[in-house]
């Protein structure tokens, strides 16, 4: 369908529209007429993706000058290749004469076809085996040597022939490319998909890809550097956004690191020793570089880029390398005063909290290594290793880490703690000390995209309260709104179980989750839900130890054999090319009929990303409230951090992360009006007002006074009622004043009554 | 010791059912004097030999027994009892069933076989296609895996001394095999050049039992020392092969390994290591990896598979080859790599559909042709007009004035026409087909039944009740006399014209019945139960009629011949 939103065509791929779409939309359009950033919460389930596409991406056909772009960031992988499906759904529905181009990028683990760089298991094995065949120094050596003696890359090489004549030659006909899409068009072509697609974004109108590119400065630093300020960057599903952002700039280092950084070191004075005996001049025109100030070499060949500056644009001095640094073995020794030093750190028996302040003196006093020299460690280490001509990237991750540290440490003074711990709390008997650079304030790692970018959408189901959020990620939105749900029929049904049918209270607090009762209740209620629940069913667990616990106490009680006499039961592990043959195997055993149940963990892999919308979810179970691990020595610092800048209370904060989570679980059952869906908090404590009031909005208004102390032949007896009632037919539309779902009609008089009010 | 005892003297035999506690069979003598033999067997395959003879046996005295007394005695009644044929407990069961199940049936059965009218297999004859189905259906049917997790084997201790005691049954075995690879190829390689196949059970169970108890010291001991013990306790290898080898298939909107590659978080040491929210692994240990909820993953998918070999489960050697032969062919039919993409990207766009916001998709139609628009309108415009004129009137007889001569040469148009071009496409789409035909169904059978009333209710619906069901019956016995009536035709033995004799005597029954039924009934439904009775009643009139003629024919035939059939 096809309607006007003030002056702008919006073309939308499907027949009707559901109104708060329509509203959406609406906001939408004014947050880009403003020009200004923007927190949108709406509710799973009423085609948000599709709206924010279709909107978008007629506003850029409306206002073709100066042309808008779309960066379009999701979480995950496989969130790409959904996005990227719903936007070749509306592409279909564009004018001919519009088409546009959109790709997904990813590394080159994702969007290799060389056979032989695919061949290495990990993504930084692919990078370093495609480094050691499409590095400059290695084209320069193959193409002096006779051919077939030194290997390259043919994709790269074809590519890069086309690609010289011009930027038009290689210019990809206006379309949708998924990942699959570019392989299938590289091997085709006989092109490197992923320099095709690393070129591409620059004309590309839509880009799609993960949060990391924009938020991560080492990726940033060479993806996104080029983007023009005319961009429209929408986060989705962003409400772990400020977890991203502190990821960003965090680092960790352990014995391991520090080990393999000393060999890194090692070989390094080897390769220093080597060229000196054979090509001093190239460590001469180095230094001759660094004194000029000139860190990097200018102008990198695309395949040389390496991973960028961990420290933000703003931040990175634009000043000569330190004296004392500019000769590669005097900068090696400064990495060994290092490691020793951190080494030494790392031994200690009690957890040391550092701000980096105190940390900076005490390396300069006992290492000799000033804040300058620090900060520019990274950035002497880049220009060492091209010198050096280091191709096998993956091998030196060690002394990179231990850089990229010097260099956040040297950079930033405030938000950020060193953290020092022996062992991990929560297993006191296994030695594993780290030194963990922990960065406290989400605003630093977002701050560039909302500086540079025009529009910044952050959107999400789960954005409740929604006024944190910009005091979280420090930002002035123009418009932030959450949105109810407007349904025909109450087709969700979220139940607050507090007790099991014994009557005694169930909760996975921590001195109640490993009672037998409490367990045997939480059997209960799952196997109870198992025989009255048609197809897939999911559980949430609040972490992966208690989810094992409790599912091998289950299996001990006989209570996971009852259970899958009716359902089969899959289960998430750590280990991801498992837990996505499950999840493949359990959407097969919902097609098929067979019913199954799913084990997943919140915060986990599968809670970020995987719906479980119509037969693939009728039911959600949420064990527990998936509260942090409290004692964490980081999210204390962190915690601290939140109340003294933001003046943001510890338990509020706290609670609001386990509830954003909760709601991020169940939220997924349910994908469209038509579809339907149950969700069972099952802990007293969601009961609680103060923890229940965090749920988001759509699922508050649903939860009925009647449903919030439920036990389980309760909760059995509403979901039962729900079922049945849920298998009626119904009218889709909507009646009389409150229309769920409108046509191009009813929009069309819509606007026709808003012309007569003004 | 030896007992002798004459067949003539037992009455009956009861037998205990196959699976339960003791092979039992009871013969029993005279319902009065009461007694009889109980033989208990060592297994239920032996007993089920000697029940099959006795049942015979016994049915064959007593078809004599019973032949007997019914000319000593009923001398009309033909044998009922009598076994024309000797049927297998099987096939007893799948009628007996089929008997449960339609209480129709039951009823036909019950008035007409055991009535005498119509003998077993007379009756059965012409529900032959009902017991080929049935039969069919049961042997395409296959189990599948048990959902119970066979696998899991739980070991039992006696409480007294520290023996732990593992019971394996071909179903665990055969579960085992689909579950665990590993074990499978050991199996496959071991037994029996290496070993017995009960050491390598026992060695299996050993590994089990170690793991069972998380001792991951003493495993990594006994393994370092065993190396078939080893296999047990070790990463399974093929499995890893085969999830990598079917991650690649996977549907994109899910694949998460995909996110592995992409997340520069992902960097060892970058990020946040120890988290709140964050969870690290415990130690890998290589014989502590295997989980519960791998295996529960495991066991969930080989179920899904499903069973793939048609062995019966009794020799594991042949089970474990035919497993293996069932993986091969599986390999090897393995779909092209395109072909599956091309269905997951289909898959996948059908998924990114909203359902609810589509417009409702419509049936397919073929386009309305109309050769001469000036007839059409025309005759459209007299039937509006014809529809005004008579309000009442429904559907008016259409104007059927072909002359025979061109309606013949319009029919061999049509035929030579589809003969040369072959009727590659339906004339009516299938789905439209089925709308139309269910639009007209409802009008055609509230016209049958609703004489100007409502439309909702059919006549049936407003008879008595009794009268009804009495009608229905007689309806379906009436249907069951004639199809067996005019089956017998031309009578030819002296059996058939037995047979047509009883049924033409069960149908004059009847027709007194209903007759009786007409008379009986209240005066206001007297005229709508004659109209319902009326073409049962000719029906039977046709029959009767057919009757006599041949009877004519036949006592013509007869005349000439005086020393024919003994009638």
């Amino acid at each position: 369908m096809k309607f006007l939103i003030d002056d702008v065509t919006v073309y939308f791929p499907y027949d009707y529209i559901y109104p708060e779409q329509y509203e959406y939309m609406v906001e939408l359009k004014r947050a880009l007429d403003a020009r200004g950033h923007c927190l949108l919460e709406m509710p799973t389930g009423t085609g948000k993706t599709v709206a924010l596409l279709s909107l978008i991406s007629s506003y850029a056909l409306a206002r073709p000058s100066p042309p808008l772009k779309l960066l379009y960031c999701t979480r995950t992988v496989h969130e790409m290749e959904k996005t990227l499906a719903e936007l070749r759904l509306l592409h279909s529905h564009l004018p001919p004469t519009h088409r546009s181009l959109a790709l997904g990028l990813s590394s080159r683990k994702n969007l290799c076809v060389n056979p032989i760089a695919l061949s290495s298991a990990s993504r930084d094995s692919v990078d370093s085996a495609c480094r050691r065949l499409t590095a400059s120094w290695v084209r320069a050596a193959a193409a002096e040597q006779p051919p077939g003696a030194v290997p390259t890359c043919p994709f790269f090489e074809a590519y890069d022939r086309a690609a010289s004549s011009g930027p038009d030659a290689v210019l990809l006909p206006p379309g949708v490319y998924t990942l699959g899409d570019l392989r299938a068009l590289g091997r085709e072509k006989g092109w490197c998909p992923y320099f095709l697609a690393r070129q591409m974004i620059r004309y590309a109108n839509v880009v799609v890809y993960s949060y990391q590119y924009l938020l991560d400065p080492k990726v940033a630093g060479i993806i996104s550097r080029e983007m023009q300020r005319e961009c429209v960057v929408v986060f989705d599903e962003a409400h772990n956004i400020d977890n991203v952002c502190i990821e960003a700039l965090s680092v960790s280092v352990r014995r391991q690191t520090l080990d393999g950084a000393t060999r890194n070191l090692h070989r390094m004075a080897q390769e220093i020793d080597r060229f000196k005996a054979t090509d001093a001049s190239r460590l001469r025109a180095e230094y001759n570089r660094l004194v000029e100030g000139l860190a990097q070499r200018g102008n990198l060949a695309l395949t040389d880029a390496w991973l960028a500056n961990p420290a933000l644009p703003d931040d990175i001095l634009k000043e000569a390398v330190p004296g004392n640094i500019r000769r590669a073995e005097h900068f090696l020794s400064v990495l060994r005063r290092l490691v020793q030093y951190l080494k030494g750190r790392l031994q200690t028996e009690n957890v040391e909290t550092e701000r980096p302040v105190d940390f900076v003196a005490s390396v300069s006093s006992q290492a000799g290594i000033d804040q300058k020299m620090l900060r520019f460690c990274y950035d002497r280490l880049h220009s060492l290793m091209l010198t050096l001509e280091i191709t096998d990237t993956d091998e030196f991750l060690h002394i990179q880490t231990i850089c990229d540290f010097a260099t956040l440490v040297g950079t930033y003074m405030q938000g950020f703690s060193i953290i020092i711990e022996p062992f991990d709390e929560r297993m006191p008997h296994i030695p594993d000390p780290v030194l963990q650079l922990s960065c406290h304030d989400a605003s630093l790692a977002i701050k560039p995209v909302f500086d540079r970018f025009q529009s910044v959408i952050i959107t999400s189901g789960t954005l409740s309260p929604i006024d944190l959020y910009p005091r979280l990620l420090n930002f002035n939105p123009v418009i932030s709104r959450s949105f109810t749900m407007s349904l025909t029929r109450d087709c969700i049904c979220p139940m607050v179980l507090t007790r099991g049918s014994d009557q005694l209270p169930v909760s996975t607090k921590f001195d109640m989750r490993s009672d037998p009762g409490v367990v045997r209740n939480y059997g209960r209620l799952l196997l109870e839900m198992v025989a009255a629940v048609p197809d897939g069913i999911v559980c949430f667990f609040v972490s992966y130890s208690y989810m094992d616990g409790i599912v091998n106490s289950w299996n001990e009680m006989g209570i996971l054999q009852d259970v899958m006499q009716h359902k089969l039961v899959f289960i998430e592990t750590q280990d991801v090319v498992e837990t996505t043959l499950a999840l493949d195997n359990y959407r097969r055993a919902c097609d098929c009929g067979r019913g199954a149940v799913f084990f997943s963990v919140a915060r986990g892999k599968v809670a970020e990303g995987i719906d479980f919308d119509r037969h693939y979810g009728r039911l959600v179970i949420m064990f527990g409230v998936p509260f942090q691990y409290t004692l964490s020595r980081i999210l204390i610092a962190r915690l601290e951090y939140l109340r003294n800048t933001f003046q943001i209370k510890e338990g509020d904060f706290l609670t609001f992360d386990a509830l954003r989570q909760a709601a991020q679980c169940v939220g997924r059952v349910i994908r469209s009006k038509a579809d339907y869906g149950m969700m069972i908090f099952a802990d007293k404590r969601y009961s609680r007002h103060d923890k229940r009031s965090k749920l988001p909005g759509w699922i508050l208004s649903h939860l009925r006074d009647a449903h919030l102390n439920l036990s389980t032949d309760m909760a059995l007896h509403i979901a039962r009622e729900f079922l049945r009632r849920m298998a009626q037919p119904y009218d889709k539309a909507g009646t009389g004043g409150r229309k769920t779902l409108l046509s191009q009609e009813d929009l069309e008089k819509m606007g026709e009554g808003v012309m007569d009010m003004f | 010791m030896k007992l002798n005892v004459d067949f003539r003297n037992i009455k009956g035999h009861k037998f205990s059912k196959d699976g339960s506690k003791q092979a039992l069979l009871n013969l029993t003598q005279d319902s009065e004097k009461g007694g009889g033999y109980i033989f208990e067997f060592d297994n239920f395959s032996d007993r089920n030999v000697c029940r099959d003879f006795v049942g015979k046996v016994l049915g064959k005295f007593q078809a004599m027994m019973s032949s007997k007394q019914n000319e000593q005695l009923v001398p009309e009644k033909p044998a009922a009892t009598v076994h024309g044929e000797q049927l297998s407990t099987t096939e007893m069961e799948l009628r007996m069933k089929l008997l449960r199940e339609d209480s129709e049936l039951q009823k036909l059965h019950k008035q007409f076989v055991i009535g005498g009218v119509l003998t077993e297999s007379e009756f059965w004859a012409t529900r032959k296609s009902l017991l080929d189905d049935d039969a069919q259906r049961t042997a395409k049917q296959r189990a599948g895996f048990k959902s119970a997790m066979l696998a899991d084997v739980r070991p039992s201790t006696d409480g007294r001394t520290n023996k732990v005691t593992f019971s394996l049954t071909p179903e665990i075995i055969h579960q085992i095999f689909a579950e665990k690879p590993a074990v499978h190829r050991a199996f496959l390689n071991f037994v029996p050049s290496k070993m017995t196949e009960k050491d390598f059970w026992t060695k299996y169970c050993r590994a089990e039992y170690l793991h069972r108890t998380k001792n991951s010291v003493a495993a990594a001991a006994e393994a370092a020392e065993d190396e078939e013990l080893a296999v047990f306790l070790k990463h399974d290898e093929i499995l890893a092969n085969e999830a990598r080898h079917k991650i690649r298939r996977v549907d994109p909107t899910l694949d998460m390994e995909a996110d592995i590659g992409d997340d520069y978080i992902h960097l060892p040491d970058h990020g946040i290591l120890r988290d709140g929210s964050k969870e690290t692994a415990d130690a890998e240990n290589e014989f502590a990896r295997r989980t519960l909820s791998q295996d529960l993953n495991r066991h969930a998918a080989v179920v899904l598979e499903g069973r793939a070999l048609d062995v019966e489960l009794g020799d594991t050697r042949t089970a474990a080859e035919a497993l293996a032969r069932s993986k091969q062919a599986e390999l090897s039919t393995e779909i092209s790599d395109e072909k599956t993409n091309q269905e997951r990207m289909e898959k996948v766009s059908r998924m990114t559909e909203i359902e609810d916001l589509q417009a409702p998709c419509s049936l397919p139609f073929a386009p309305l042709c109309i050769k001469d628009p000036r007839e059409y309108f025309d005759s459209q415009q007299a039937n509006a007009f014809k529809a005004l004129g008579d309000t009442g009137g429904g559907i008016t007889p259409v104007d059927c004035s072909l002359k025979t001569e061109e309606a013949y040469i319009y029919l061999l148009e049509q035929i030579s026409e589809v003969k040369v071009r072959g009727l590659n496409k339906p004339v009516v789409q299938p789905e439209a087909a089925l709308k139309v035909l269910n639009g007209l169904n409802p009008y055609l059978s509230s016209t049958k039944y609703h004489l100007g009333k409502n439309p909702q209710e059919c006549v049936l619906d407003r008879l008595p009740n009794r009268t009804k069901d009495e009608l229905m019956h007689h309806w379906t016995s009436i249907q069951e006399l004639l199809r067996h009536f005019w089956s017998s035709y031309p009578v030819t033995t002296a059996y058939l014209y037995n047979k047509v004799l009883r049924l033409k005597d069960a149908m004059a029954q009847i027709y007194h019945k209903l007759q009786e039924i007409k008379e009986s009934v209240q005066s206001d439904f007297r005229h709508q139960v004659s109209l319902l009775v009326q073409p049962m009643l000719q029906a039977l009139d046709a029959a009767f009629a057919h009757y006599d003629t041949e009877q004519q024919k036949r006592s013509v035939k007869s005349g000439n011949k005086p020393n024919g059939f003994v009638q």
